[in-house]
This record gives C-alpha cells, sequence and structure tokens, in this order.
C-alpha cells in the first residue's frame, strides 16, 4: 500500500494542476458546481479512498483519506457535495449492503451521480431516536412506508435516502426498527425545506405517504436496522468530525490571512493586543482537537466505538470556539454582512459562528454524548 | 418587522402613547420620570424584542431637554420621528475601523463606519473631535457634504449606515470643550445601561419560553426537563439572568445619583455583564431547544442575533473590562467609596 508521505505528494501535485471550480452562492447553482467537482475527484481516484474496492473505492486506509482531506483544505478547494453519503450513510451500506447494494448504489454515492440524504430523526424522536414513529410494512416484496422526518440535511437536492422505520410495532423499539434505501422519486414523498438560523436552507421535513420501497433495499435484516444506525451515527461521529476538524483549522488560516493582509495596507493598523489573544486561543484549542483527531484516525478502521463521542464532545466545543473567537473579531461589524472589519469578510464569519451553533445538537447532542461517555466508557449508572 | 430592523408605524405608535417623553423634563413637556426608572421599560423591550431607534429616541432627549437643542430633540420624537447618534464611541477596540469625524473651521470631516438608523434619521448627533476636545452638534440629514450610506443589517433590531462629513457645516452646536467632554461621558454610560437592560429583557425571554419548552418537550418517555443536566443548564440560566436584571435595576437606581467615572464604571460593569450573560443564556436556551431552536420558523434566533449585536454595541465584555481597568488605575480620585450597592431598589428579584 502506498506510503502516506508520497501520498500527500501525489494529492498536491494533482491539486496544482487541476481546474478549481468556482463556488457560486445560489444553492442550486452551487449544488451543481459542486457535483461536476466530486465527479472530478472521483474520476481521479480521490473519492472513496477508504472504501472498499467492491464498492468504488480506492481501498486505502483512513489515513489517507485524512490527508487528502487536509491537502484539499489547504489548497482552497471545495468539499465534495455528497458529504453526508461519503461521510455518513455509505460506510454503512459498505459494511452491511447487499452485493446488489454496494455495486450498483455505492459507486454512483461516490461519483456524486447521487446525492443522499439522513433520514433519522422525526419530530418525537430526536434523541431518542429508537421511538421514531415512521411505519414500515412489508406487503409481499415490497415495504410500504408512512410517516414524517424532519431536520433531514439536503433532502431536497438528494435523490436516495437512507431512512430509519419502524417495521415491527409489537417488538421491544430497539428490536422493531428496518433501514431502509429509499429513492427520492418514488411516488408519496413530499419535502419541505426549513430555513435555518444562518439563512441557509439545509435541512428539510419530508413526508412519507404510502410509498411503496422495493425489499430488495433493506440493509441487512428486517426488524434489525438499529445496530446499523449506531453504525452510521459513529461514521458521523468519527469521519465527519475529521472533516470539520479540517474545515476549522483553514478557517482560522483564511481568517489569520485576511488580517495579514490588511495589516500589510499603508493605513494597516497592528492588531491590538485583545485581537492577537483572540487568535492564540482559537489556535490552543486547534491544538488540542489535533491531537485527539490523531488518535481517532488510528482507530477509525476498526468501526465505530463510544470513544467516538469523546471526539464529537471535544471537536463541537472546540468548533465553537474557533468560530466564537473569528466572530468576535468583528465587533460591532458582525450586524453589517457586507463590512470588512480588519480585513475580515463579515459575512463568512457571522454565517460560519451560527452554524458552529449546531455541532452541538446535530449527530446527537453534547448532553446525549456525555450519557454515552459517562455510561458505556467509564461504565457508571444510568441516570 | 424583524427582517427590516425597525417600523415606522411603531416608532409613531410609540410617540402617540408618550413613550418618548417619559423620562424628558416636566418643564419641556415631558413625564419627568428618572431615566433610571426606565430601567424595566428596557427590560420590557427587550423581552419583546421590540426593534427600532428606541434607545436614541428616549435618550437623547431625555439627557438634552434643557440645552439649546432641547426642543427639536422634543418636538421630533413626539411626532414619531428619528434621532440617530453618529458616535465613535460605540467601540473603543474596533476604534479605527468605526473612524471618526474631525471638526476644523471648515466644518465636519470624517466618516463613522455604524451609525444606528441614520438613513432614516430626522436628526444627527454628531459627537466630534475639535481641537480643545470633544464638540457634540446636531445635524439634520440633508446638510451639505453629508453622506448617508445605509448598509445590509444583520441584527433584528436596527438598520446601520456609514455616515461621512465632507466639509459638512457644524449644525447647530450642543457642547463643546470640558462641558462636552461630560456630556460623552454620561451619553454612553446610559447608553450601556439602557442596553444592559434590554439584554436582561432577551436573557428573560428565553430563559422563560426555555423553562416551557423542557417541562413540555418529551424524550425518552420523560419530560427533558427531569433530566439533571438539563435541570442544572436551566438553573444556571436562572442565576445568571436573574443576577443581570438584579444589576441592571440597582445600576440604573445608583447611576441617577452619578457622575464621571463613577457613573461610567457603573455603566460598564452593568453592560459588560450582560453582554456575556446573554449571549450565554441565549446559547444554552438553543442547546435546549435542539433542532427546532435551529429553524428561523422559531423566534429564537431573533433573540439570539439581537442579543449577539447589542453585545457588542458600546462594548463587549472584555472591552469594557478593559475600561473598567482604565477608569480604576487611571487618575488620583478614580472611582469614590462604594455604597450604591446598599439600596435596594424597587422591583429587584432574589
Ligand atoms: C443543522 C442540523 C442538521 C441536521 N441534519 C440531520 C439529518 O440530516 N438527518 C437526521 O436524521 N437528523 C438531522 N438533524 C437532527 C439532529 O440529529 C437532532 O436535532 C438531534 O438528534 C436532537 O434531537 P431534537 O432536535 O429532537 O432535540 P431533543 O432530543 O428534543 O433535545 C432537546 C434537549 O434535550 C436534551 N436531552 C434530550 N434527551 C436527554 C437526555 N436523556 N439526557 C440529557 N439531555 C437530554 C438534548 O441534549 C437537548 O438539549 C439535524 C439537526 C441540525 C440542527
Amino acid at each position: 500500500m502506498i506510503d502516506l508521505d508520497t501520498y500527500r505528494t501525489n494529492v498536491r501535485a494533482w491539486l496544482r494542476a487541476a481546474d478549481m471550480p468556482v463556488v457560486p452562492r445560489d444553492l442550486d447553482k452551487r449544488f451543481a458546481v459542486l457535483r461536476e467537482w466530486q465527479r472530478t475527484l472521483f474520476d481521479a481516484g480521490w473519492i472513496g479512498i477508504a472504501w472498499s474496492t467492491e464498492s468504488g473505492g480506492q481501498g486505502l486506509t483512513a489515513q489517507h483519506q485524512l490527508v487528502f482531506s487536509e491537502e484539499l483544505a489547504r489548497a482552497q478547494a471545495p468539499q465534495p457535495i455528497g458529504l453526508i453519503g461519503l461521510d455518513v450513510v455509505g460506510p454503512s451500506i459498505d459494511e452491511y449492503g447487499s452485493e446488489w447494494q454496494r455495486r450498483t448504489l455505492l459507486p454512483r454515492l461516490l461519483s456524486g451521480e447521487d446525492i443522499w440524504c439522513q433520514g433519522f430523526s422525526e419530530p418525537e424522536a430526536g434523541s431518542d431516536l429508537a421511538s421514531l414513529r415512521t411505519r414500515a410494512r412489508l406487503e409481499g416484496d415490497t415495504f410500504v412506508v408512512s410517516g414524517q422526518k424532519v431536520w433531514t440535511s439536503w433532502a431536497a437536492q438528494a435523490d436516495w435516502c437512507a431512512l430509519l422505520a419502524r417495521s415491527d410495532d409489537g417488538a421491544p423499539k430497539h428490536q422493531g426498527i428496518s433501514y431502509l434505501l429509499v429513492d427520492m422519486k418514488t411516488p408519496g414523498i413530499t419535502v419541505r425545506p426549513l430555513v435555518q438560523m444562518t439563512g441557509d436552507r439545509e435541512f428539510c421535513e419530508v413526508f412519507f405517504d404510502n410509498v411503496r420501497v422495493p425489499a430488495d433495499n433493506l440493509v441487512g435484516e428486517i426488524h434489525a436496522g438499529w445496530p446499523i444506525a449506531i453504525h452510521t451515527l459513529g461514521t458521523e461521529r468519527g469521519v465527519y468530525t475529521l472533516r470539520r476538524r479540517v474545515d476549522a483549522e483553514v478557517a482560522l488560516d483564511d481568517a489569520v490571512a485576511e488580517l495579514r493582509q490588511r495589516a500589510a495596507l499603508p493605513d494597516g493598523v497592528p492588531l491590538s493586543e485583545r485581537f492577537l489573544a483572540t487568535l492564540g486561543k482559537a489556535t490552543v484549542a486547534l491544538r488540542a482537537l489535533d491531537a485527539q483527531t490523531r488518535r481517532t484516525v488510528d482507530r477509525l478502521s476498526a468501526g465505530p466505538t463510544p470513544e467516538d463521542s469523546v471526539d464529537k464532545l471535544l471537536l463541537n466545543g472546540i468548533e465553537q470556539t474557533v468560530y466564537g473567537c473569528l466572530a468576535d473579531l468583528l465587533g460591532p461589524f458582525r450586524s453589517t454582512p457586507t463590512s470588512r472589519p480588519l480585513g475580515l469578510e463579515a459575512e463568512r464569519w457571522v454565517h460560519e459562528h451560527l452554524y458552529s451553533r449546531a455541532a452541538s445538537i446535530y449527530g446527537g447532542t453534547s448532553q446525549i454524548q456525555r450519557n454515552i461517555i459517562s455510561q458505556r466508557l467509564l461504565g457508571l449508572p444510568r441516570g | 418587522m424583524l427582517e427590516r430592523g425597525w417600523s415606522a408605524d411603531l416608532l409613531r405608535d410609540a410617540a402617540a402613547q408618550g413613550w418618548f417623553s417619559l423620562a424628558v423634563p416636566e418643564e419641556v413637556g415631558g413625564l419627568g420620570i428618572a431615566l433610571g426608572e426606565l430601567a424595566p421599560v428596557f427590560v420590557a423591550l427587550g423581552e419583546h424584542l421590540v426593534p427600532g431607534p428606541l434607545l436614541e429616541n428616549v435618550l437623547l432627549p431625555a439627557l438634552f431637554a434643557d440645552t439649546a437643542v432641547g426642543e427639536r430633540l422634543v418636538a421630533t420624537v413626539e411626532r414619531g420621528g428619528v434621532l440617530a447618534m453618529a458616535d465613535p464611541g460605540i467601540s473603543c477596540a474596533w476604534s479605527a475601523e468605526v473612524g471618526r469625524v474631525r471638526l476644523t473651521d471648515r466644518g465636519l470631516s470624517g466618516s463613522i463606519g455604524l451609525v444606528r438608523f441614520a438613513a432614516q434619521a430626522d436628526l444627527l448627533l454628531v459627537v466630534a473631535d475639535a481641537p480643545d476636545g470633544p464638540h457634540v452638534c446636531l445635524v439634520e440629514p440633508g446638510a451639505a457634504g453629508l453622506f448617508v450610506e445605509e448598509l445590509d443589517s444583520a441584527d433584528p433590531g436596527s438598520r446601520f449606515a456609514r455616515v461621512t462629513f465632507d466639509e459638512c457645516p457644524a449644525g447647530q452646536p450642543l457642547a463643546a470643550g470640558a462641558a462636552a467632554t461630560e456630556l460623552v461621558g454620561r451619553l454612553r454610560a446610559w447608553a450601556r445601561l439602557l442596553l444592559a437592560c434590554e439584554l436582561a429583557g432577551i436573557a428573560r425571554h428565553l430563559l422563560t419560553i426555555t423553562l416551557d419548552y423542557v417541562q413540555q418537550r418529551k424524550q425518552f418517555g420523560r419530560v427533558i426537563g427531569s433530566y439533571q443536566v438539563v435541570q442544572h443548564t436551566l438553573a444556571t440560566m436562572h442565576a445568571s439572568t436573574s443576577s443581570l436584571h438584579n444589576l441592571c435595576l440597582s445600576a440604573a437606581a445608583d447611576a441617577g445619583d452619578q457622575v464621571g467615572r463613577e457613573l461610567e464604571v457603573t455603566a460598564a460593569a452593568a453592560k459588560a455583564y450582560a453582554s456575556e450573560t446573554a449571549r450565554q443564556v441565549s446559547e444554552d436556551a438553543l442547546q435546549m431547544h435542539g433542532g427546532i431552536g435551529f429553524t428561523a420558523e422559531h423566534e429564537l434566533h431573533w433573540y439570539y442575533k439581537r442579543a449577539l449585536a447589542a453585545r457588542t454595541w458600546y462594548g463587549d465584555e472584555r472591552e469594557l473590562e478593559l475600561e473598567i481597568g482604565r477608569l480604576l488605575i487611571l487618575g488620583p480620585d478614580a472611582v469614590p467609596p462604594q455604597n450604591g450597592g446598599l439600596r435596594q431598589p424597587a422591583g429587584a428579584t432574589s
């Protein structure tokens, strides 16, 4: 297997020569451009780096993936768009899916031809995910699905959904859930995008009204979807965490570059101690996260563990510290998105700051991560 | 209304109901209530997230009614007009970014990058630098050499503009020299106090709706308010919100008898505490709501955004902590002995 240093050199060389896309602000246009970009990355072998080759991946390790993510970010290149597929649900399909599912669905997931969403949360089932009520009734070789999902990120753009539904009402709540792969074009699905506090329309409500899903789209066994859901959540906490770490590091680098550029102008004011200390605080937080995630990478190939909750908890805190610090540098100018105080792009840093507040909610809240750590990792009794 | 940061109708209604005459002296036709007694009013404005130039419209007529410009100020707000303050003092740490205005014999020149409601204003109070210290004057928006460029606003309570002066005539003078130094100190102190009250109101409202929500929302077959971490979060929110409320009422009550540095420290301390507390309480409220708190369909985000904006206006906690330190160290009679804490203001909660 190719060693990491050589791999890094290859990635850099490729990125240097690559045609970087210009990312439009408009959501639909952005999606189209980034889908194209994901295709380019896929064709060059930079997508699904740690995935099996049968599923269209490269059969390398999580370390190789991290090297690529770091270099991609350093080159200021955008991320591929299908992150829910790549970092959240895809690895579970790779692990538990049938031959057919892996061979037909995963290459399209990797190439960006299909965008995926994660249909887990419901209005009454957030932290208590296992109490979900969306029903899947098996009729012959078809599941008939009815119910409602909420906070489903990118559902309006998605081609496929990894859906948790209750297939056995009588069973204890963790034992009656099935993990289904649903084509979003199936009749009976309605998607209503919701506006977030950032102004984006990322997450949606999704309604299922007698939606017919072929039994071939069941992942694993019927009623046995819960462990697969746990695998997906673990991947979200592990793999996605690594990606967000790189994002936060790049954000700090970018902010420093903006500040330095400004300081170089003839009327540039040297930064006051207050601002310098803010940069210092963000850096300290990121160093701690960096050290933490180096350990994560070594562990990732073994699959999700309660340790992922430690990473997620730390990442969320650090992410919020870093973006909080960067937004703090705007002072009163955070209220005027078009301004550039100290050379900083106010709109970007306010957006990142607001989005960082969701980090301690999605993928399991920080309170839930602490419950997992104390009970499953430290062996403390349930409250 | 919150998308736009203000409403002219609302301002006219408020004027018609006499909001802006409350703290105007009786001699000039007001109700003559002490400014400090308006603290609960500003708490309520925060609780209801009332947008618009309430701060400016209450403060300026109240503080300056007995000066040469008093009549114009009072008349403007009473007919529902808008007052704006072109004051570089909205920030110390960002002063280079905010800019300043200089007065010379050729008039006012310079610019202030952030002025609330300048594009809507009927009268603009300008805090300028003159060779002999600060100079405060009233300028009309149509004055020659005055340029107002409205900016996009992300604050649900405000509109903003950049105001540029290019040899603009200095309008009607309010104060100069030592008198202006005192006046500007008083203006900024009261702005801080009333903003602190507004932030206290925001915190109170968010505490109320969060307390309500955690008693209704069920997960794992129990209301989430039965989990100890949720209880502790709410307990912390309650403790900091009520201490902020108490601090604001006490500070406002004390401030009425204070001048100079003593007043400035009182106000800066209240605003520093409010800036920090309101942000923390907002973030806890969001966390306790889970996904629903992150949608723009829920009211929470408006309060959070207003809290973040008001937090930085006239100084966030770090800026003001530094300012307090400076006030304490500089000068012989920096802060007279404390006595304000002994009085119990009406309406304080325990
Ligand atoms: C930006 C964003 C994107 C998202 N994307 C997706 C997606 O693509 N797919 C998807 O399925 N979901 C998604 N979610 C939903 C997310 O997973 C849920 O919001 C999360 O699991 C919390 O559930 P809830 O919102 O119902 O909050 P609740 O579970 O109601 O929690 C409310 C509060 O109670 C606390 N709480 C609940 N139970 C306990 C307990 N036992 N002990 C202590 N405290 C407790 C929580 O920590 C929280 O503070 C997204 C959410 C956000 C904000």
